[in-house]
């Protein structure tokens, strides 16, 4: 399975999971910021050096840095 | 008093709609360690709380788990008549997730709830309008759509407020239960599904100008002519007005000692009152400017992409992207660039951030540096050929205050990485769209950062002021050498020895720690000259004719660079972090480890 981590730029995708290593508060946060199970995401930008990828979820965009992104698990979009 | 109670999720617009319901009259409560601020203001007869935007009744950093628990108490209170949830209209399932828990808590608590659209004017824009009425079904309570920027329904909301406040609502059958937080989420998306505009239109604008703001190249031009433009602006655009508080204070001061006549109580007011504490009025008008300038990035969407551009480099060393505003603030003053950390959401970084803040070299450190430079570096001396070497010497003092800084702020992650109490929030930012910022909320900001800093800073800064002006005044007409301060001085003189210093140089350190640039007039006092601050030069004179050795003096330059010579500063970060223990450990630690550094500095060159 992908994580958000490595989707490329324009890239599309469907949010299936978040890693259970994140703790609980924060699984919960990010979900209602928008990860939830089934919310369709697009990678809008990657910054270089791998700096924090932009990614628009629903009706807000945000910015996360590597460790996180890479806890959110996708599904390919359809 | 009856209250209204104003909440909403960040960079909903919701402080200008307080602003626009209150007028500019408010009162800020803030609850020391934690960046939580309470604005109270009046509607009518309502007192009008707002808030700190939220994304969660769910907290994640000690900074919202006190404002939630402020937010369950308020709503519990039996004198909150109406709970007002502020909706961004563009974007309503964000909203709604915050909102619907908000409502959730209002139904438990038996108190009337009713939703405001804001930024209506952003929908209708785009050609597009909601369906209120079906909404306001939906929602089970009144919906107000509004713009508190161009005013449209402002007026009319305002209107139905008081009886909105006055009618107890039946509470409308229970359907979401504040503990099932999935379905909060999942209501939020049907409702948007059904009533929301759709977000690539919302977004096509902001995500073309990132296009430009985030661009590798031109975003980084872009980042660098703002940054350069805010740090050029705190130096130009608050020197005239430093200068005319100075003339102000020095003027009052004098007619009130001409209508005195001399004597120890013209003296008490000259020097102890005006000297001291007035030195450190000077300060309010850079804090005032700085914190609009960042009010203005902030408000604007801007303060967020610099965050994502600064945040990979300064997560090296244990910071956030946030720190690089308060660290480029610092250069002129630690203390407005303490209160810039408050933006840095994860406490621990913003902790570290405001520790590591007093080692950049602040403008007061300035007098100092010319100073020595000037009594150690001859002045047509080059380094390289072609730079001059006086001012190659300054850049070496900020490039070493700053590398001083990424140390200790690299150790202090390491060191606190286990700590339970700073939670290290994941950086998960969210980039707002890009807006004019509006005049009322800035204002209100600018004069409570000036405020702010009086009432925390005053009272230390009077006693310390007192304190050393006591122990250099007395006994009466002995002049600073034969003063107790005098004194003290020849007694430690052993604790300057290692750093080939004399007791003079011990009286002005000491005396500095009022503000580091009474350094000069201290030390020109002991070479028994007046007014050195004017007089850099003639100063450095004597003190070369005097012998100051190479490395004492380099050993002085790094004492200075590193120590927390600054009682306003100590003062500041024991309000912003809530501990005394702190800020005085602080200011011991960088006293020990300036000492170390200058003994070194002093016997290997």
């Amino acid at each position: 399975m992908k994580t958000l981590w490595e989707l490329k730029a324009k890239q599309a995708a469907v949010v299936e999971t978040i890693n259970s290593q994140l703790t609980g508060p924060v699984i919960s946060r990010l979900q209602e910021m928008g990860f939830s199970k089934g919310q369709q995401v697009v990678c809008v930008r990657r910054s270089p050096f791998k700096g924090p990828l932009v990614v628009q979820v629903g009706d807000c965009v945000y910015s996360l840095e590597q460790a996180v992104a890479e806890k959110i698990n996708l599904a390919l979009a359809s | 008093m009856e209250r209204i109670v104003l909440v909403g999720k960040p960079n909903c617009g919701k402080s200008l709609l307080f602003n626009q319901l209150t007028g500019l009259r408010q009162k800020v409560a803030n609850f020391p360690g934690v960046t939580v601020e309470l604005k109270t203001g009046q509607f009518d007869q309502f007192e009008v709380v707002d808030f700190p935007g939220t994304y969660s009744l769910h907290s994640l950093s000690k900074d919202e788990e006190i404002a939630v628990e402020k937010l369950n108490l308020a709503v519990d209170d039996d004198d909150t008549r109406l709970v007002v949830c502020v909706l961004d209209a563009a974007r309503l399932e964000r909203s709604l997730v915050f909102a619907l828990q908000v409502q959730a808590l209002a139904r438990k608590n038996n108190k009337a709830v009713v939703f405001v659209l804001n930024m209506i004017d952003e929908v209708e824009r785009y050609g597009l309008n909601i369906d209120i009425k079906a909404l306001q079904k939906e929602l089970g309570a009144p919906v107000y759509a509004l713009s508190a920027k161009t005013l449209k329904g402002v007026a009319a909301f305002k209107e139905a407020l008081p009886s909105l406040a006055k009618q107890a609502q039946a509470p409308t059958e229970l359907n979401i239960q504040l503990g099932e937080q999935r379905k909060f989420i999942e209501r939020a998306r049907e409702i948007n599904a059904e009533y929301g505009i759709r977000s690539d239109v919302v977004l096509k604008n902001q995500n073309r100008i990132d296009t430009f703001l985030l661009n590798n190249v031109l975003g980084g031009i872009a980042f660098l002519a703002i940054m350069f433009f805010l740090f050029q602006s705190i130096f130009t655009w608050a020197q005239p007005l430093m200068d005319g508080t100075e003339a102000a204070i020095g003027w009052i001061a004098s007619a009130l000692t001409g209508v005195i006549g001399p004597g120890i109580v013209s003296d008490f007011l000259n020097d102890a009152i005006f000297g001291g504490v007035g030195a450190f009025l000077v300060f309010v008008p850079q804090i005032m400017v700085l914190t609009l300038i960042i009010g203005v990035l902030e408000d604007s969407g801007y303060l967020a992409r610099a965050a994502l551009i600064c945040h990979k480099p300064l997560s090296l060393f244990g910071l956030s992207g946030r720190s690089f505003i308060p660290y480029l603030s610092g250069h002129a003053c630690a203390i407005p660039a303490i209160m810039a950390a408050r933006t840095i959401e994860s406490p621990r970084k913003r902790l570290i951030t405001m520790l590591t803040i007093p080692l950049m070299s602040c403008s007061a450190r300035l007098p100092v540096y010319a100073l020595l430079i000037a009594v150690l570096i001859p002045k047509d001396a080059t380094f390289l050929g072609v730079f001059d070497l006086q001012g190659a010497a300054f850049f070496g003092l900020y490039f070493f205050g700053i590398l001083m800084a990424l140390v200790v702020s690299t150790l202090m992650n390491v060191f606190t990485r286990k700590s339970k109490e700073l939670k290290d929030m994941p950086f998960i930012l969210e980039l707002p769209s890009y807006r004019l910022p509006h005049w009322k909320p800035l204002f209100q900001r600018v004069i409570n950062s000036g405020l702010q800093f009086i009432k925390r800073a005053a009272p230390v800064i009077f006693v310390i002021s007192l304190c050393l002006w006591t122990l250099g005044y007395f006994p009466q007409g002995a002049g600073l050498e034969n003063s107790l301060l005098g004194k003290i001085g020849h007694f430690i003189e052993p604790v300057f020895e290692p750093l080939g210093l004399d007791w003079r140089y011990g009286v002005a350190m000491i005396m500095s720690f009022l503000a580091r640039e009474v350094f000069v007039g201290a030390l020109g006092t002991m070479f028994g000259m007046s007014g050195a601050e004017e007089n850099i030069a003639g100063l450095a004179a004597q003190i070369q004719a005097d012998g100051l050795t190479l490395g004492a003096g380099i050993g002085l330059l790094l004492f200075y660079v590193v120590a927390l010579q600054c009682v306003a500063t100590v003062a500041m970060l024991r309000a912003e972090t809530g501990k005394s223990r702190i800020a005085w450990g602080l200011y011991a630690g960088y006293g020990i480890l300036a000492y170390l550094i200058a003994v070194i500095a002093a016997h290997i060159v």
